[in-house]
């Protein structure tokens, strides 16, 4: 489904990302985990084609989406279009609007007959908490919920492919559980899933394969369950 | 009955409307409150439309002023031209009592050019982010009153009239208080439309401009082809503000256009609370009055209403309303005001 091809990008003159190769496939769970700094961020930002400053410049290698090249396409149609969603770090919900009105902004990427009513439906079996607060204003929600308004905002563009990057930040332990539970929930439904985790526990064990990425490299890749008991990625990650 | 109550704020501005009509054709309320009146429509549309700049979207235009003085030179140009006898084209090219029927065209094609003319700045001007988008637009309203300054078929500096004629042929087809009528009616539309621009998804889109830009491009908006729309939206509108203005004056000079104008809008706005379009209409009402209240002190004024604002930036620094609107403090209001 995606495919990156030995992918450089930099900032200014600092290469960030030193050609990393992976491959999303349709279905899956695929999680990058590594350290502060490490590119992950970096990755998924490439990925969704933000502008600069908030993106890097690809100077090199390649990311195909369903065969097609995504190195020339604008943000809108990345999400529009191509159906890929981003939740980014720190939520970036719209604070001063309700619960409902930020889904409701998220409908903008929807076809014109797309079934808007099923979507709103979709959000709020999946988190019947949203639903509870669909008038409150976003700002005043508990952490926990503003990252299912996140997720629930990138479930409404009508996404099939989604990308997380790092959805247990700040969270409460029972809460982080629920939200991986949240996930796997959504990938039964058909959704694949691009997950980034600084909490390389959890995440493996979620996910069905991993990659291992430190300083603009891939440096070890498997299954959850290979990555969980490869020595090396025990001892920089997983705490011993 | 429910129904009727929802939207009795709707039908309560309308009686409003009409007695105010009717006492004004009436001759009860004299030309001087009429004209506050009118100063009052203009400056609601003036200070709405630099609402959906700095308010709703969060960018900082500063020189609407020079939008204002395209639109009005505009329409001004055209009315006088098509209906009156003048010293550009000699006689009029219209028959005078068609103006009954084509004034409000008129400004709207006022309105019209100034969209334009906003979006040729908008273009440049949005590569740019924040402190440099106010630089730019003062500069714009620089080069806007220079060029009229310089131009000698509309008067230069010593500005272009012949409106009030204007007004007089279409009194004389039936006399009523056509610019008060057109002022409020364009007031109360402007005010409607902008509402259901900001409450509909697509508006949501400035909205989220203001918020986050990331978040906004993650959720598809294609927030460049946003920004310009918004933009030649409110300039546009200041445009119609602005030939509304011209002939509620009768006469029209550069001097009216210049950065004083603009910081006007800016103190309206800044009053009212950044995107609170309730606000922005309270404020121009008590904007205007103000003004009134305070002309005898003349020059002084312009030490008066800083200080109010920078009392007001101290002590309620959000504005008036911040981002609210009216039915969020009296949520009892909601019960009249269905606005959607």
């Amino acid at each position: 489904m995606l495919e990156i091809k030995d992918l450089k990008v930099r900032y200014g003159n600092i290469e960030a990302l030193h050609g990393i190769s992976f491959t999303v496939d349709k279905g899956e769970i695929v999680t990058l985990i590594g350290a502060n700094g490490a590119g992950k961020t970096t990755t998924l930002m490439s990925i969704a084609r933000l502008p600069r400053p908030e993106a890097p410049t690809v100077i090199a290698g390649d990311i195909i989406y369903d065969g097609e090249s995504l190195l020339n396409v604008s943000p809108d149609v990345v999400v529009a279009e191509k159906r890929i969603a981003l939740v980014p770090e720190g939520r970036h919900i719209f604070g001063n609007l309700s619960v409902q009105e930020n889904l409701q902004i998220a409908t903008y990427a929807l076809d014109k007959d797309a079934n808007v009513k099923d979507a709103y439906e979709k959000v709020y079996s999946l988190f019947p908490r949203l639903y509870e607060r669909r008038k409150q204003r976003s700002e005043s929600l508990s952490g926990g919920e503003q990252q299912m308004l996140a997720v629930g905002r990138a479930l409404m563009t009508g996404s099939n492919f989604i990308m997380l990057d790092e959805p247990s930040m700040g969270l409460a332990p029972v809460l982080v559980y629920d939200m991986f539970k949240a996930l796997r929930q959504m990938n039964e439904e058909n959704m694949t899933i691009l997950l980034i985790e600084q909490n390389a526990k959890i995440a493996l064990e979620f996910a069905h394969r991993g990659y291992v990425i430190d300083t603009g490299e891939i440096v070890a890749s498997g299954t959850g369950k290979e990555l969980m008991e490869n020595p090396d990625v025990k001892k920089a990650y997983l705490g011993g | 009955m429910d129904k009727i109550r929802q939207n009795l704020f709707i039908y309560s501005v309308g009686v409003l409307f009409i007695i105010i009509l009717v006492l004004a054709a009436a001759g009860v309320i004299d030309l001087y409150i009429q004209t506050v009146i009118m100063f009052i429509g203009v400056n609601i549309i003036f200070a709405s439309s630099l609402s959906i700049v700095n308010g709703y979207m969060g960018e900082f235009s500063c020189g609407h002023a020079g939008f204002m003085a395209v639109g009005a030179y505009v329409s001004s140009v055209l009315s006088v031209t098509l209906f009156t006898a003048n010293k550009l084209t000699g006689a009029p090219l219209l028959p005078p009592s068609l103006s009954v029927v084509l004034f409000p065209v008129v400004i709207l094609i006022g309105g019209i050019v100034a969209a334009i003319a906003g979006l040729l700045v908008a273009v440049p001007s949005f590569k740019t982010r924040d402190d440099y988008l106010a630089i730019i637009t003062i500069a714009v309203n620089f080069i806007i009153v220079t060029l009229i300054n310089n131009m000698a078929v509309v008067g230069g500096s010593r500005g272009f009239m012949g409106m009030k004629k204007v007004l007089y042929a279409m009194k004389d087809v039936v006399p009523f208080p056509y610019i008060l009528f057109w002022v409020m009616t364009f007031a109360i539309l402007t005010v409607f439309i902008i509402r259901r621009f900001v409450s509909s998804v697509y508006g949501k889109g400035i909205i989220a401009i203001k918020q986050d830009e990331v978040a906004a491009e993650i959720m598809s908006i294609n927030t460049n082809r946003m920004k310009l729309v918004a933009f030649m939206f409110s300039s546009g509108l200041a445009g119609i503000s602005g030939g509304l203005f011209a002939h509620v004056i009768g006469y029209v000079n550069p001097g009216s256009f210049s950065i004083l104008k603009s910081t006007e809008a800016l103190v309206m706005v800044y009053m009212a609370g950044m995107g609170s379009l309730g606000g922005s209409v309270i404020s121009a009402i008590l904007f205007t009055i103000l003004l009134e209240l305070l002309r005898p002190f003349q020059i002084l004024k312009w030490v008066i209403i800083p200080l109010l604002l920078i009392l007001l930036m101290q002590f309620r620094p959000e504005g008036l309303m911040g981002d609210k609107e009216l039915p969020d403090f009296f949520p009892k209001l909601k019960k009249y005001y269905k606005f959607k």
